[in-house]
């Protein structure tokens, strides 16, 4: 299982690929901007950064070679009612979405991207079309059950994703750290915590079985796709998480997709999608 | 054809093709309606019982893994045991492999508190420093086993499960176990495959689970399927809710599913739509081909009859005025009864359809259902085998355990010690006996004890312990105090030499296996199975005909018989209605094992669909055929110089196209009909369309529609497996697995190769008649013969081709037939003679009721051809009662026109020029007179210079009814004209003289005579006498 979850991100991985060298050509046509401008013709294509590994969100299913979830609804709806003819999905990793969406090559992100104030300096983001809290899941045969015990263990994150820095400020907040011992790529050591950086969900999921990371710190919508009867999720909300659609900032497009998602909320189009994919 | 009657013809045409259209569809509607209808409530049924069924599997899953969990927890227990007793206990590696043999257990390891391993029998994945072992290393301190853990090595491929009892000191024995055989049982026994694999839904229908988080089909009885994304095999997301019934697309095949939301997945119970397509479209068609057949007769009949009346010319006799419109009378009168026969012939066939194809499903799903039984039974056994084999290894190992500590620490032998050791085996008693077979210490309260000497007792096969063998695993036994099943396990004992010096015994009470064993019981099996809203299975033991297994309790060990079932209905393979208790139901039967294993479902529910269908058909039926008839008989008033003229293209139509082969009968009860001509029926040209009647052009359309019928059916026959499919309800018809009798299969298949064997027959013969007109004369001959003996031969071959499928046997019927040949030949031969001969009269068409024909010497038109006599008017209202085997050198006279004949003579002297002359002029006053003549008369020249006459013949061209009267007008005809013209007809004549007075005798004369006769009487004495012989 875990086995074929990383096949699969590594097939994302190659798309990434393929789908970045198609942008890159097409850049050169036109940018973000001029793309929107091309909407009012009810022609063009969205360019849609997704996820290819949370089920019920953005899931890319490798037989059907199509994306599924939530998410991918939505920026289907979204592209409609933006104008524009055709979406194009592109996976994005949580390391890699900040960077496309600068780079221009994909017009916004809907993939479980949460709004936070340091994100909100760099893009712009539509009101949040999904509320979840970060939370912390163990394996039942660690015997951890509180938070506390946590103290001196190895909590894995998903590198790339905000949860580590919640979960260190949340940590702060209950007292059981208080400072950077050591900050590496693979992860940070605090006192009394090491926070490890794993580079995907189901690498994530291998190590808490395995026994490298005591316990795993993530969104509470992925850890759906992961709990078992043997694994557990402590009592503690890391951090509420809004997801919202990220755009660039200053971006034509970032006022119509605010407002695409203001009308899907108020006319209960995102609600009927959520109870949909739940 | 007029105008008129075109829009006529295309007016009903367009309304009949429109019809059968809107019955195809709400036929259709309605079948499916009642189909989905039934499938709906039998997807609730499973739906309800569903979560049951998933609930005592993962129960079982639960109970099976704690099993296993309890096993191997007792393993590491086990090592406690030893390592706390006087056993040679060493934390080394070489130990440890020692262990492993001993418990039979993947690995085992001696690990401390800080997850350092201390000892292990080979190399583990595992890092027991990390926290995740710490439910393991929790044990470290207390004095029980842990529970049981299982880890995921991703890298390694592996999955293990972890057991741990603390040892003195700071550390703790690990056993690691790959629990391989743990989740075969559970997929065996547990897993969702295994629940939902014995589910059927409606006939073909089964049960698919896809996950509700990443809708990844989870179980599909096709297991390709099984892994795939259920939105990418084309499952609509919306269609997964919670109590929809709603139609689903997957992998391409059409379902009607109910789902159901249990826990995180949805379970879609499927029933494919070409179940249900297949028998409505077979079904469907059919009906609707009768119904279009039997409207499409009764418009043509009505449209034929008036062309013919047309051509007639208007007659107003034929018509009552009704407002502005009239009905005809004459196409009236025969379209009602072909309506109405007709509709009774749709119903019939709705009927029918409905019950062969409501029957034919049922064997079909019923004998696949009890044929899934039958697997099941024999899966179960299988698996009581493999698992009552793992059983005793399992029990074994831990004998061979005790044996290793008993041997090693004589200090556990004692009632206390043997106790403790049981507690950590989770034994219930452990006892060892001495090297005599003397109990010498137990746990049990059983104390004094010694193995039996005699054969027959449960002990004595211990003694083999004593004598060399290693250990004995014993068939588990009911106990004779309390009747549970326990099980003894034996292991030899040696001493420190290493010989054999008593043996240790372990005694089972395993509820385990005793529900296990019981779960193999014939009626644990059958009693989940349903089948549709009542149906059941039960059982039937092989060797003494009782139920094995009866839904109601009571009926268990009965006779069948008892009960109503008949001994021919117990077998395997059987499908057919039978009735226990008074209620018919309709099974089938496999045989597996002991047992008959009977699905069966009560009969009146299997035909539910059957009256609704049949109703809307006959309703529908009723109101077209109805609508039919108006537009047939009802036309508006046509003005007076239409039909004029009508009447005048008629007359020039009739003169070059009156049929000449058709004639008219006068029928017994005096209708007027016509019939073909005697000739013309042997004539191997068919007749122009044109020639022939109205009731013989819708015979031909008849035939035409019987023809297509048959030979869609031959093609369905003989290209079946490519049209329908090996396991179709269409192949279980030909296929004659139902029971030979007068049942709907037997009738169906009668009516199939009938089908088959008259296209071919027809083919042949059309082939050779093709044939006769290349030949000559003489192969016209051949063809005839062997076109005749096709026909016969076909005939023959089908009827007794079906005797067979009906049941009778008729290889019997063939050898009764000889017995009854002789009985015949005796009395009754003269009954059967008559009655073949009049099959042959009729087969042969040797002539028809209302022909005119000449028997020997009896002519007359024919009344009735009866099974033993035929029945003749001559004409004289005197029926003459002919047997049929009298009937022969039959004359049919049966032809459009015979000639009447008269003969008349004229004198010698007279002038035969003269008499031709008058003749010439009279011959068209007679026929004025004589409307009966159709033409002439002729003069036919002289028959005869006979002895005093000579004679003249004259005939006239008549209808054979006409002839006798016709000939008597003719001869007084003629005697007037001669009479008129002096011309003698000469006759005999006789002298007439007067009479005269004769004189008496004197009585002298008197005597001389006597004398004189006397005298000459001698004198001729040898004279003369040609009476007597001559002397010389």
């Amino acid at each position: 299982m875990a086995l074929a979850a990383a096949m699969l991100v590594a097939a994302g991985l190659l798309c990434l690929a393929g789908c970045g060298g198609q942008d890159a050509g097409q850049k050169e046509g036109g940018s973000a901007s001029a793309n929107a401008n091309a909407n009012a013709n009810g022609t063009g294509t969205l360019r849609v950064g997704v996820r290819a590994d949370v089920v019920g969100f953005g899931y890319f299913n490798e037989r059907a070679n199509n994306y599924y979830g939530l998410e991918i609804d939505l920026a289907r709806e979204l592209a409609s009612r933006l104008g524009y003819a055709d979406v194009e999905f592109v996976t994005v990793e949580p390391d890699t979405r900040k960077d496309m969406l600068l780079a221009g090559e994909v017009d916004c992100l809907v993939a479980c991207y949460s709004i936070t104030d340091t994100r909100t300096e760099n893009f712009d983001f539509s009101p949040a079309y999904y509320h979840d809290r970060a939370v912390i899941m163990v394996e039942n045969s660690s015997l951890i059950t509180d938070v506390s015990d946590l103290e001196n263990k190895t909590v894995g994150i998903m590198s790339g994703s905000n949860t580590g820095p919640l979960l260190a400020i949340k940590l702060q907040e209950l007292g059981m750290i208080s400072e950077i011992v050591e900050n590496a790529d693979e992860g940070t050591q605090y006192d009394g915590l090491y926070v490890k950086q794993v580079p995907s969900y189901a690498e994530l999921s291998r190590e808490l079985e395995e026994g490298t990371v005591d316990a795993a710190a993530m969104d509470g919508n992925i850890t759906q796709t992961y709990i078992d009867e043997d694994r557990s999720i402590l009592d503690l909300n890391i951090a509420d998480q809004e997801y919202g659609v990220a755009t660039q900032k200053g971006s034509a497009l970032s006022q119509p997709v605010a407002d695409a998602i203001q009308s899907m909320l108020d006319d209960g189009t995102i609600a009927a999608l959520t109870e949909k994919w739940n | 054809m007029s105008r008129n009657l075109k829009i006529k013809a295309a007016l009903l045409v367009a309304f009949a093709i429109a019809s059968t259209v809107a019955m195809g569809f709400v036929l259709s509607a309605q079948q499916d309606g009642l189909s989905l209808e039934s499938y709906r409530s039998d997807i609730e049924q499973e739906r309800e019982a569903l979560p049951g069924l998933l609930e005592s599997a993962a129960s079982e899953t639960e109970q099976n893994t704690s099993t296993f969990d309890e096993i191997y927890r007792s393993k590491a227990e086990t090592l406690r045991f030893m390592a706390l007793h006087e056993t040679g206990f060493e934390v080394t590696d070489a130990k440890m492999q020692e262990y492993r043999e001993l418990l039979g257990v993947d690995n085992v390891l001696v690990v401390n508190r800080a997850g350092e391993i201390l000892a292990q029998a080979q190399e583990t994945p595992a890092d027991f420093s990390y926290e995740r072992y710490n439910q393991l290393r929790a044990v470290i301190g207390t004095d029980s086993a842990s529970q049981a853990m299982e880890v995921t090595f991703a890298e390694a491929g592996r999955t293990l499960r972890y057991y741990a009892a603390p040892l003195p000191g700071d550390a703790m024995a690990v056993i690691e176990q790959d629990p391989v055989e743990l989740d075969e049982l559970v997929a065996e026994t547990g897993s969702l495959a295994s629940v939902l694999r014995t589910i059927s839904v409606g006939q073909n229908g089964y049960v698919v689970a896809v996950s509700a988080r990443d809708y990844l089909i989870q179980y599909h009885p096709d297991e390709r399927l099984t892994g795939t994304d259920a939105l990418v095999a084309g499952v609509d997301v919306t269609a997964l809710e919670d109590g929809n019934h709603t139609w689903v697309t997957l992998d391409g095949e059409r379902l009607y599913c109910g789902v159901s939301k249990i826990g995180d997945t949805y379970y879609l119970l499927a029933v494919p739509e070409s179940d249900m397509a297949q028998s409505r479209n077979i079904t469907v068609g059919v009906i609707l081909f009768a119904f279009f057949s039997v409207l499409m007769t009764v418009i043509l009949y009505g449209l034929f009859v008036m062309r013919d009346e047309e051509k007639r010319g208007f007659d107003p006799k034929n018509y009552r005025s009704l407002g502005p419109l009239r009905y005809n009378k004459a196409v009236g009168r025969k379209a009602i009864v072909l309506s109405f026969v007709g509709f009774l012939g749709v119903m019939l066939v709705t009927f029918y359809m409905q019950t062969l194809f409501s029957l034919s499903a049922e064997s079909v799903s019923s004998s696949q259902r009890a044929n899934d039984i039958a697997g099941t039974i024999q899966r179960t056994n299988e698996q009581a085998d493999a698992l009552t084999e793992q059983y005793d290894e399992r029990y074994l190992s831990k004998a061979e355990a005790a044996a290793y500590i008993l041997e090693r620490d004589a200090g556990v032998q004692t009632k206390e010690g043997l106790q403790e050791l049981a507690d950590v085996l989770q034994v219930q008693y452990l006892y060892v006996f001495d090297g005599e077979g003397a109990l010498q210490t137990t746990n049990s309260s059983y104390t004094n004890f010694a193995l039996s000497d005699d054969p027959e007792s449960q002990s004595y096969e211990f003694r083999q312990l004593l004598q060399g063998v290693e250990h004995v695993i014993q068939e588990p036994q009911p106990d004779d105090v309390s009747g549970e099943l326990r099980q003894y396990i034996g292991v030899t004992l040696h001493d420190a030499e290493g010989n054999a010096d008593g043996f240790v015994q372990l005694g089972i009470r395993s509820e385990r296996l005793t529900n296990l064993l019981a779960s193999v019981e014939i009626g644990r099996i059958l009693d989940g199975v349903k089948v549709g809203a009542n149906g059941f299975a039960f059982a039937v033991n092989r060797n003494d005909n009782t139920f094995a297994y009866y839904p109601q309790e009571q009926m268990e060990g009965r006779g069948v018989a008892e009960y109503g079932m008949a001994e021919t209905q117990v077998k395997a393979g059987f499908n057919d209605y039978l009735a226990i208790d008074g209620t018919t139901y309709y099974a089938s039967s496999v045989e597996t094992g002991d047992y008959y294993v009977y699905i069966a479902q009560p009969a009146d529910e299997l035909m539910s669909e059957r009256v609704p269908i049949t109703l809307t058909t006959g309703i529908s039926g009723l109101v077209c055929q109805i609508v039919v008839f108006f537009l047939l008989t009802l036309e508006p008033r046509r003005p007076r110089s239409v039909r004029a003229r009508a009447g005048e293209a008629a007359g020039e139509d009739g003169e070059d196209g009156e049929a000449a082969r058709m004639i008219d009968v006068t029928m017994p009860d005096g209708r007027v009909k016509k019939t073909e001509s005697a000739v013309s029926r042997w004539l191997s040209t068919s007749m122009q369309w044109h020639e022939k009647s109205a009731e013989q052009r819708i015979g031909t359309v008849v035939k035409a529609i019987v023809a297509v019928f048959a030979i869609a059916v031959c093609l369905a026959v003989l290209f079946q497996d490519q049209i329908f499919g090996s396991d179709s309800v269409f192949a279980y018809i030909l296929g004659g697995g139902w029971e030979r009798g007068l049942n709907v299969f037997a009738v169906t298949a009668c009516v199939m190769i009938a089908c088959v064997v008259l296209t071919l027959t027809m083919i042949v013969r059309e082939l050779l008649r093709m044939l006769s007109g290349v030949f000559g004369a003489r192969g016209e001959t051949m063809c005839r013969l062997v076109s005749s003996f096709i026909k016969y031969a076909s005939i023959i071959g089908m009827l007794y081709y079906c005797l067979m499928v009906i049941g009778i046997d008729t290889t019997t019927l063939l050898a009764s037939a000889g017995i009854l040949s002789i009985a015949v030949s005796f009395g009754a031969k003269e009954l059967v003679s008559d009655i073949l001969s009049g099959l042959f009269i009729i087969f042969e068409g040797e002539f028809r009721v209302g022909d005119i024909i000449k028997v020997g010497s009896s002519t007359g038109t024919v009344m009735e051809i009866g099974v033993r006599t035929t029945k003749i008017n001559d004409g004289s209202g005197n029926v003459i009662v002919l047997r049929n085997s009298d009937v022969s050198n039959v004359v049919n006279m049966t032809k459009d026109y015979s000639f009447a004949t008269c003969e008349v003579g004229i004198e010698y002297a007279e002038s035969l020029e003269r008499v031709e002359n008058i003749l010439e002029t009279e011959f068209p006053n007679i026929r004025r007179r004589l409307p009966a003549i159709q033409d002439g008369p002729f003069y036919k020249g002289i028959v005869a210079l006979a002895d005093n006459s000579v004679n003249i013949r004259i005939v006239a061209k008549c209808h054979e009814s006409d002839r006798g009267q016709l000939e008597r007008d003719l001869r007084r005809e003629m005697k007037l004209i001669f009479d008129e013209y002096d011309i003698s007809i000469p006759f005999p004549q006789v002298v007439v003289n007067q009479p005269r007075e004769f004189r008496e005798a004197t009585l002298a004369e008197q005597l001389r005579a006597e004398q004189f006769n006397a005298e000459q009487k001698e004198a001729a004495k040898n004279v003369g006498n040609e009476d007597l012989p001559r002397q010389h």
